[in-house]
């Protein structure tokens, strides 16, 4: 009602007839014509927007008082190391803005891996979505690349440490290795020119992030949404405008996360050492490695299957193949049927492969030991054999009869 | 009433709650990231500034910086200070009366007002043309053999602004005919002791 008035007003047709903004407004957001049968599941997508709004936010603040500067300074820390924690301390609301910054990557990570595990559940990456599919993948590699530089911004000892074995990885390529390391250090190791470098990057990545979620959404509203049966319902019975019904629950999706996340932002910033680091905390030391060392929980998996083969080669293609596979689901999963409701088999397997992330997550987490190296190895063979079967399932599963309508 | 009809007094008041807390949502949001631009706590705590007025020689003229602002530290001699009151009448301000920002507290007497200052020989001001912020020339001896057609020909010493072409006199009280409104600005300060002051 009232966003047809706003829509039907003069200024909103003046507006119209030199940009087409109603237009859009109407077939993007409040006509859209939306799958009646959606679960939360299909919140997530829009809570991943809300906290890339979020992290843009607080960064832009945050980056008022930040100094990407290496330099020592008379009492013994670093520049950059003295200024976070001069936004901790001095500046007004500092410690808030930082640990939503902070509490809104790891938040970052958990919704868009939800998103992601809703896509493979129900089948969402396939025909005719794999674009759609496709450009999520590339906003996952930026996102960690994001998270990547970002961490080595407060010059801790995990910062220092995770930047040098990363950075270190790239120098395992054959031929161009040596040449990847320099150029991303700036340096023969890890040091100031690599902090300015990443605080670069750090603050450009979001605006690419920004404008691929605008492609992201735009490839959605061509082929639009699947729903939980996998059925394709576009037009007319089966779907519903947009707005009012999916408007409100988003926004309720909304209320409930900023409960959770305004609950970890005030009272467990740090999540136990999990969102940040207690190491990090010491000042980087480029002589001395922290006892136990593991990337933030949102890396971890990667980093076992890294940690599972015993040549290091081996090991950075195995970790570069994990993410790169995921390209590929698309055109690996041949069935004709795309929800795991309706796929009796591939909902076992892909059941057992989120188990398979989270062990592998849980690995990569803590400190290496023979059984858990084992454990991972189990897990690392596993997330590959799930894509070297999905060509072959349709095969022999019996799928089960699908829904007329929904 | 009927169950495809639709109530638009309810939605009405649902709506006007629901953009009504979001309204009071997002104000909240603002607070702490506009106070995060305010100056940090760091910065509040050098917000003072002491100095030394023994090494002024008479009729020299000092910048200093408080809070990171200029601030002119003038030791004002007798004939300079006998100059003020014969161009009165060409001053917009010469009490300084017309704004908050050219008073301050210690101003009790008419005498005070016009040398804009609590010991006549020492002058502390904001060095900031309250034009458009740019830092005054000092221009100190009458007449124009120093200084040329940058002031006018009966010039009694003061400055001159290099930007929009303000002038002042010795008390920083601006001349008739200046694009500055206003006097220029006092700065809260105290004697420590005869030859100390404390700025801020």
């Amino acid at each position: 009602m009232v966003i047809e008035k706003m829509l039907n007003s003069r200024l909103a047709q003046w507006l119209d007839e030199r940009s087409d903004i109603v237009k859009l407004t109407r077939a993007h957001l409040t006509d859209y014509p939306t799958p009646k049968n959606l679960n939360y599941m299909w919140s997530f997508g829009s809570l991943a927007m809300l906290v890339l709004t979020i992290q843009i936010l607080s960064g832009i603040f945050l980056a008022m008082y930040y100094k990407p500067s290496a330099m020592m300074t008379s009492g013994g820390y670093s520049v950059a190391f003295d200024s976070v924690e001069r936004i901790m301390r001095d500046v007004n609301f500092g410690w808030l803005i930082r640990y939503m910054h902070a509490v809104g990557a790891s938040a970052f990570f958990i919704v868009v891996y939800m998103h992601i595990g809703r896509g493979i559940y129900y089948g969402s990456y396939k025909g005719p979505r794999e674009l759609l599919w496709i450009i999520g993948v590339v906003i996952l590699l930026i996102m960690q690349g994001t998270a990547f530089f970002g961490y080595l911004l407060p010059w801790g000892q995990m910062s220092f440490w995770g930047a040098t074995v990363i950075t270190n990885l790239f120098g395992a390529l054959p031929v161009i290795g040596s040449f990847l390391q320099e150029l991303l250090r700036g340096g023969f190791a890890v040091g100031d020119p690599t902090l300015n470098r990443f605080f670069s990057l750090h603050y450009l990545f979001p605006l690419l992030l920004a404008a691929i979620v605008g492609g992201h959404v735009h490839a959605l509203h061509v082929v639009h949404s699947n729903n939980p049966t996998g059925v394709d319902v576009h037009e007319g019975k089966g779907t519903i405008p947009f707005h009012p019904y999916y408007t409100v629950k988003d926004a309720f999706g909304v209320g409930v996360f900023l409960i959770l996340y305004c609950y970890v932002v005030f009272f467990h910033p740090q999540l136990g050492g999990y969102f940040i680091e207690v190491d990090n905390y010491v000042a980087a030391d480029n002589l001395q490695t922290p006892s136990h060392i593991a990337p933030v929980w949102y890396l971890t998996p990667w980093y076992t299957i890294l940690r599972s083969f015993e040549n290091k080669l081996l090991g950075v293609i195995a970790m570069g193949a994990s993410l790169a596979v995921l390209f590929l689901l698309p055109f690996l999963d041949r069935s004709k049927v795309r929800s795991a409701r309706y796929r009796p088999v591939f909902r076992q397997m892909v059941i057992l492969f989120f188990i398979s992330v989270l062990v592998l997550g849980y690995c990569g987490h803590s400190v290496p030991t023979p059984t858990l190296k084992l454990i991972g190895q189990l897990a690392t063979i596993y997330y590959f054999a799930f894509f070297f079967m999905l060509p072959f399932v349709h095969k022999f599963e019996k799928t089960r009869p699908l829904p007329e309508e929904i | 009433m009927a169950e495809d009809q639709v109530d638009s007094r309810r939605r009405n008041f649902l709506w006007g709650v629901a953009s009504g807390l979001g309204a009071v949502g997002v104000a909240g949001v603002a607070v702490p990231f506009v106070g995060s631009m305010m100056p940090a706590a760091d910065t509040m705590a050098v917000s003072t500034t002491e100095f030394n007025l023994d090494t002024l020689v008479p009729g020299q003229l000092v910048v200093i910086a408080w809070q990171g602002k200029p601030v002119f530290v003038v030791h004002r001699t007798e004939p300079m200070l006998s100059r003020l009151k014969e161009y009165e009448y060409k001053l917009k301000d010469p009490e300084s009366l017309a704004d908050p920002r050219v008073q301050a507290d210690w101003m009790k007497t008419t005498e005070q007002r016009m040398t804009r200052s609590i010991k006549p020989e020492h002058l502390v001001l904001i060095a900031n043309c309250t034009h458009l912020g740019c830092i005054p020339l000092f221009k100190p001896s009458p007449g124009r053999a120093e200084w040329g057609s940058s002031v006018p020909e009966d010039w009694p010493g003061g400055w001159h602004c290099p930007c929009h072409g303000s002038l002042y006199d010795l008390a920083g009280r601006v001349i008739d005919g200046s694009p500055a409104p206003f006097n220029l600005y006092t700065v809260p300060y105290k004697y420590l002791s005869d030859t100390k002051i404390l700025i801020g």
